[in-house]
């Protein structure tokens, strides 16, 4: 589904991405985890084009992203992406806000996009917030109403970015549980996250990076309770201890 | 003597008229392209292209920093010499179209730098195009920034329509200049001049008082 070959990025001199090579299946869940700085963010942010590479291939459900001639419009249409700050829009309801990429992008009349929209709020449990506006909704809504977002354009593939890392503690908890719910609904996903409860319940593989490279992947139980290389247990014992 | 002015002044109304008239339509006109213009430019210098960005802001720089009489010499007096040769009322449209897309496009730069990257991000990332980015996200939310300083500078602009009579426009002021000349009651001609400028100009600044006020909120 989503295919990384010798894929390299450079931020000026710093090599954010350090030769990753990554294949995702259908209805694959991958969690990624690492230190700040060790590219998991800049990972997941090339799969739908939001960053270029310099070399190498990101290939997503048989189109290459980083191809020229590639349509992103379509591409992006089928990915779905969750930011750490939710960047809802601020001038529209909740229900504006879910409506705008399928009348926009897919060209739905608005009474159907309006129907899915709708049903996307109540799947995040938020059907009766659709006439709010996003200041009005608590950090937890507002990342439920960014997932909603994304479901509205039924994507094949949903990206999140540190989902809860913005979120107040007792907050984290319901947006989970939507992310749980979509992985019954069998979603392909890749979560950047150091949520290790929801690695360990939903997770199919565990991806750790550091320094731009892949250091190490696994079963969630395998990687968390015994983890091959040194760093990979120097950084679990530290989201462990706080 | 005093009564004796005012009744000519009387007289000769209709001709202030004429004046007022040339001016709201130097202000409207120009008012409205460097609009347009401001906007085209304002987002183009937001943009990625860094030689648009940079040609915009020499371009930008020039117009701040030079009076704007001068630039109004330059189009009436200096062009004819490259072989551009204008009248004095669309020379007059010129040089207003120059100096305040100018002053709008930077208002409008500001307003969309006032716009977080994760509002495009967000557009992009749901398959949005740029220009939909633009019309649907980033410029309904930066119009909050940019509406009030836009009118304000409006007001500016029709003040700014009085430079024009240099060239020889038969708008407000000049109408001033040539009335003072048979009616040497200066204060009188030009209170009335001042005052119709204020009549079109006022209920701007009420707007952009409003604004100000709604946008704050």
């Amino acid at each position: 589904m989503i295919e990384f070959k010798h894929v390299n990025k450079w931020f000026g001199k710093l090599h954010v991405l350090n030769d990753v090579n990554l294949d995702i299946d259908p209805g694959e869940v991958l969690v990624i985890c690492g230190p700040s700085g060790s590219g998991k963010s800049t990972l997941i942010r090339c799969i739908n084009r939001l960053e270029n590479i310099q070399e190498g291939e990101i290939i997503v459900d048989g189109v290459p992203v980083h191809d020229k001639k590639t349509n992103l419009t379509k591409l992006r249409a089928d990915i779905g992406f969750v930011f750490q700050q939710f960047h809802l829009y601020p001038h529209m309801t909740v229900l504006q806000n879910v409506m705008l990429a399928p009348v926009n992008v897919k060209k739905m009349s608005s009474a159907a996009a309006e129907k899915i929209s709708k049903e996307k709020l109540t799947q995040v449990g938020l059907t009766d917030k659709a006439g709010a506006y996003p200041a009005q909704l608590s950090g937890g809504q507002q990342q439920r109403v960014a997932i909603a977002r994304g479901l509205a354009m039924s994507p094949k593939i949903m990206l999140f970015d540190e989902p809860t890392s913005a979120l107040d503690p007792e907050m984290i908890g319901e947006v989970l549980d939507v992310m749980v719910n979509l992985v019954s609904e069998g979603m392909t996903m890749c979560v950047v996250t150091h949520e290790m409860g929801f690695a360990k319940k939903v997770a199919d593989r565990v991806l750790f990076m550091d320094f731009g490279k892949i250091i190490e992947t696994g079963r969630p139980d395998e990687f968390f309770d015994n983890p091959q290389t040194l760093r990979a247990a120097d950084f679990i014992s530290k989201i462990l201890t706080h | 003597m005093m009564a004796f002015y005012f009744s000519r002044l009387v007289e000769i109304f209709p001709f202030f008229l004429k004046g007022l008239w040339m001016t709201t339509q130097i202000a409207f006109i120009s008012l409205f392209t460097c609009t347009i213009l401001g906007f085209v430019l304002g987002i183009l210098r937001s943009g990625k292209n860094r030689i648009i960005k940079w040609l915009i802001g020499v371009y930008v720089s020039f117009v701040r920093g030079t009076p704007f009489v001068v630039q109004v010499f330059i189009v009436f007096f200096i062009l004819p010499e490259w072989g551009i040769q204008l009248k004095a009322f669309p020379a007059a449209l010129l040089a207003m179209g120059i100096m305040g897309s100018a002053f709008i496009c930077e208002i409008v730069s500001g307003g969309i730098s006032a716009i977080s990257k994760g509002q495009w991000e967000a557009g992009t990332a749901s398959g949005l195009t740029l220009i939909q980015q633009l019309r649907l996200v980033i410029i309904p939310q930066a119009m909050k920034v940019i509406l009030p300083p836009l009118v304000g500078q409006y007001v500016l602009l029709i003040k700014d329509t009085s430079v024009v009579s240099v060239i020889g426009v038969m708008e407000l002021t000049r109408v001033g200049w040539v009335t003072v000349m048979r009616i040497p009651e200066g204060l009188m001609v030009f209170s009335l001049v001042g005052a119709l400028y204020f009549v079109i100009s006022y209920p701007l600044i009420l707007l952009s008082n409003y604004l100000e006020r709604r946008m704050a909120i």
